[in-house]
């Protein structure tokens, strides 16, 4: 049974002189327990694509649906992981996490106790304190992730979560990452990660969808079956042939995208 | 240090400086405070409604730029009624209008600059109206506040002196409790004793740097610890970016267009939900009826009007174009002086260390110099010296100009000196660009918007501060007010000593669309073009 299903989702941006089609007609769905990523290049309408599903943003035409019911407004259920991190400068680790809490209407208690649970949890223990400032970006990160699964959603967004980091640390929580979608006394088990790193893509999920440059389509999807874990098979001939599989697709969607506008081009000429 | 004053000059009110230091600092942050919680509440409600935005931010631009003058009218027809207490009031009255706005245009520009990282999380997890408020504006909002407040404490020193001591139609008001500000006014009209003027020049000048380095540094500080680094990349303790970030409202601001303004306010109405269109219907018609009753309480006819047009101040209409051209004149001579010396000091201050850390100390002392209060005494020093009163006044007008201007130019520059980031130096120094060539390769050009910004703030702050210095008010009973020709001095001359309203308010207006036709025409075109200059720090 899918959780979320997105449905002939079309967006697009009106700017002073003219508008930008991002996104148009991208239908998927995502089934319970599914690690999926959305790969494309940048510019793709893949992170407003992830802000409509959470209900940040509304779609011109389409909808989505979240166990069969549309998500129009930010949910519990549907928690999101940012880029650049999304903590408030001026609180500390701890209220960061507290806040969404209070949102829902934990007690003073109950939410210092939760907050603190998820904190150690991704391994912040002795950090609660800390404000964002003095943290690295991978410790903000982790604040992130704490903060979003405090509220015990069931689908976990990610935008590009890991590449304003560097590639030790982003190693690093890719596997915390994984060890939270496995692990069976969390509810939240049903992921989305947006990313423009097609190894990392290939690494984590179990379905990959590719998209095309602007205006966003879906252009292909390659299902992953690589056992896990899978940090045994990063050098085995199966990775690097799913890897390729996924670029060329992104590749040949690039190369018609170009030849469409160099068309465009030559027809105004 | 007022007691070390008391023992040594022999006036009686000088007895009760103690007192009315007292009186005018504890007034000032009356003013303060009230300014504080008016620019936050109606900044935040200003920067989140859109109904309440459309109706409220031109209507407050329109009243910022009035210079003080144009409220005195206002002002005394309320409260002067009021008896001693009214008096207090009406001064509070004068300062909040000179100390209110920079504080509500800092929230609502701190409200639209809060990034998007943090907006989008917030509202990710429901965060919506009072917690929103609480967990997300009021801390995003804090430097804005602190460094607008602290801007409006200088205003409120700057236009103490107007405050404390009103002149209107040949009678002298000032506050019962007394005040610094009136007393150097009688000390430099009055008594016109230089070395006491003197005196209490400098005593003024010391509190306001005293606070700035005690309370406002501290306070900045505070505020720009590391919480707040990542996100405002605005500098706090630099006013010259207080300044950068005036000068681009008030253009933004300015680009206002009205019509268009009301079509989409009646638009929006339509949208909003039955509170906010209860809070904006009220509001209309509250300033919609103020206006009303102001217009039908002291115009009720054409005839009115016409009577101000032929009342005394009147007759010298048919000079206007000669006036504006003196007063137009007097400006631009103190903006070329201004501007070079300026420059010169900027470049400077770029190119010797050594000079720059002169330079940088001067900031704050000379932030902290009310200027206006500067004019009284060096009127009386100039007049001395050369006895004649009307060139004295000339000349005093001039220097209050460019001490005026210059100050908003210089800011601007070496806060952009500062900021000219290590990479330019660095190519400069790799390409051996010395002397000369580097000043017009890569000095001048960093500081070009800068100087921009500098102008259009001090032909604004000129604007404000020539409307004083064209006019000096009677010192003794006997003796009629000086004046030199010009548009200011007419103006003063209808508020002060007709209390021709018809006559001022027309006479704001012209002044009003000089500075927004220059605004338009040279200005706005001239940050475009050097737009493209402009460093990201």
């Amino acid at each position: 049974m899918s959780v979320i299903e997105v449905e002939n989702i079309t967006k697009t941006f009106a700017t002073d002189k003219s508008k930008i089609s991002v996104l148009e007609n991208v239908s998927f769905s995502v089934g319970n327990d599914e690690f999926v990523c959305l790969v494309g290049p940048s510019g793709c309408g893949k992170s407003t694509l992830l802000r409509i599903i959470a209900g940040l943003e509304k779609p011109d035409s389409g909808r989505v649906l979240f166990r069969g019911q549309p998500v129009t407004k930010p949910t519990p259920k549907i928690a999101m992981v940012f880029q650049l991190f999304g903590l408030l400068p001026w609180k500390t680790a701890l209220e960061n996490v507290e806040l969404p809490l209070e949102v829902i209407g934990l007690g003073k208690e109950e939410r210092r106790k939760v907050a603190k649970e998820y904190l150690r949890m991704v391994g912040l223990e002795g950090f609660e304190n800390t404000y964002p400032h003095d943290l690295s970006g991978g410790m903000k990160q982790r604040v992130g992730i704490a903060r979003a699964l405090a509220l015990k959603p069931e689908v976990l967004l990610m935008d590009e979560p890991f590449s304003s980091l560097d590639e030790l640390t982003a190693k690093t929580l890719r596997k915390l990452v994984l060890d939270i979608w496995r692990d069976p006394t969390l509810p939240t088990n049903t992921f989305i990660m947006v990313s423009h790193n097609v190894e990392e893509a290939v690494f984590m999920a179990d379905r990959v969808i590719i998209m095309s440059p602007r205006p966003g389509k879906v252009v292909g999807e390659v299902k992953i079956d690589i056992p896990r874990p899978r940090e045994k098979h990063l050098r085995d001939p199966a990775y690097f042939n799913l890897v390729d599989k996924v670029v060329e697709i992104l590749e040949k969607s690039k190369a018609a995208t170009e030849a469409e506008s160099l068309m465009l081009t030559v027809n105004k000429t | 240090m007022a007691w070390l004053i008391v023992t040594f000059v022999n006036y009686p009110e000088i007895k009760n400086l103690p007192l009315y230091t007292f009186s005018t600092v504890s007034r000032i942050i009356i003013t303060l405070l009230i300014s504080v919680a008016w620019g936050v509440s109606f900044g935040i409600l200003a920067a989140t409604n859109k109904a309440a935005s459309l109706i409220l931010t031109p209507f407050i631009d329109l009243l910022q730029s009035i210079p003080i003058l144009g409220y005195f009218p206002m002002v005394i027809g309320f409260l002067f009624a009021l008896g001693p207490l009214g008096i207090e009031l009406s001064v509070i009255v004068l300062l909040f209008t000179s100390m209110a706005w920079s504080i509500f245009f800092g929230v609502i520009g701190a409200i639209r600059g809060i990034p998007t990282n943090v907006v989008e999380p917030a509202r990710s997890f429901g965060l919506t109206g009072w917690r929103y408020v609480r967990h997300v504006i009021l801390p995003a909002i804090t430097p804005a506040v602190i460094s607008g407040a602290n801007l409006a404490w200088c205003d409120g020193w700057f236009f103490m002196i107007a405050a404390e001591y009103i002149q209107y139609k040949g009678r002298v008001v000032t506050p019962p409790s007394g005040g610094l500000g009136s007393l150097l006014a009688m000390a430099a009209y009055e008594w016109q004793d230089i070395n006491t003027s003197i005196i209490l020049l400098l005593f003024i000048t010391f509190i306001v740097v005293y606070f700035n380095t005690l309370t406002w540094h501290r306070l900045t500080e505070k505020a720009s610890t590391g919480t707040f680094k990542p996100v405002f990349t605005v500098d706090l303790s630099g006013v010259g970016k207080i300044g950068i970030v005036r000068a681009r409202r008030l253009l933004h601001f300015g680009r206002f267009q009205w019509p268009k303004a009301f079509s989409i306010a009646s638009q929006r109405l339509r949208k909003y939900t039955r509170i906010e269109k209860i809070i904006t219907i009220v509001l209309a018609f509250s300033i919609a009826f103020f206006f009303l009753y102001y217009m039908l309480g002291r115009f009720p006819t054409w005839g009115i009007i016409r009577g101000g047009f032929s009342e005394p101040p009147a007759e010298q209409l048919a000079y206007l174009p000669v006036l504006i051209a003196f007063t137009m004149g007097r400006l631009a001579i103190a903006y070329v002086i201004s501007l070079v010396v300026a420059i010169g000091m900027g470049v400077l201050a770029a190119e010797h260390k050594r000079i720059a850390a002169v330079f940088y100390p001067l900031y704050d002392v000379g932030q902290g110099v009310p200027i206006l209060a500067l004019f009284p005494v060096l009127f009386l020093g100039l007049n001395q010296l050369i006895g004649v009163p009307r060139v004295a006044l000339e000349l005093t007008c001039i220097i209050m100009l460019v001490l005026d201007m210059i100050w908003y130019m210089f800011l601007n520059i070496v806060s952009a000196v500062k900021n000219i980031p290590t990479e330019t130096r660095e190519v400069g120094q790799l390409f051996g660009f010395k002397g000369l060539k580097r000043i017009t390769h890569i000095v001048i050009p960093s500081i070009l918007p800068s100087i921009v910004t500098g102008s259009i703030l001090s032909w604004g702050t000129g604007w404000n501060t020539i409307i004083f210095a064209e006019y000096m008010p009677s010192t003794a009973p006997t003796i009629p007010p000086l004046s030199v020709p010009g548009l200011g001095s007419l103006l003063d001359k209808a508020g002060y000593e007709y209390g021709n309203t018809v006559l001022l308010i027309f006479l704001l207006g012209i002044v009003a669309i000089i500075v927004l036709s220059m605004e338009a025409f040279v200005w706005r075109r001239l940050l475009r073009k050097f737009e493209k200059y402009h460093v990201e720090v």
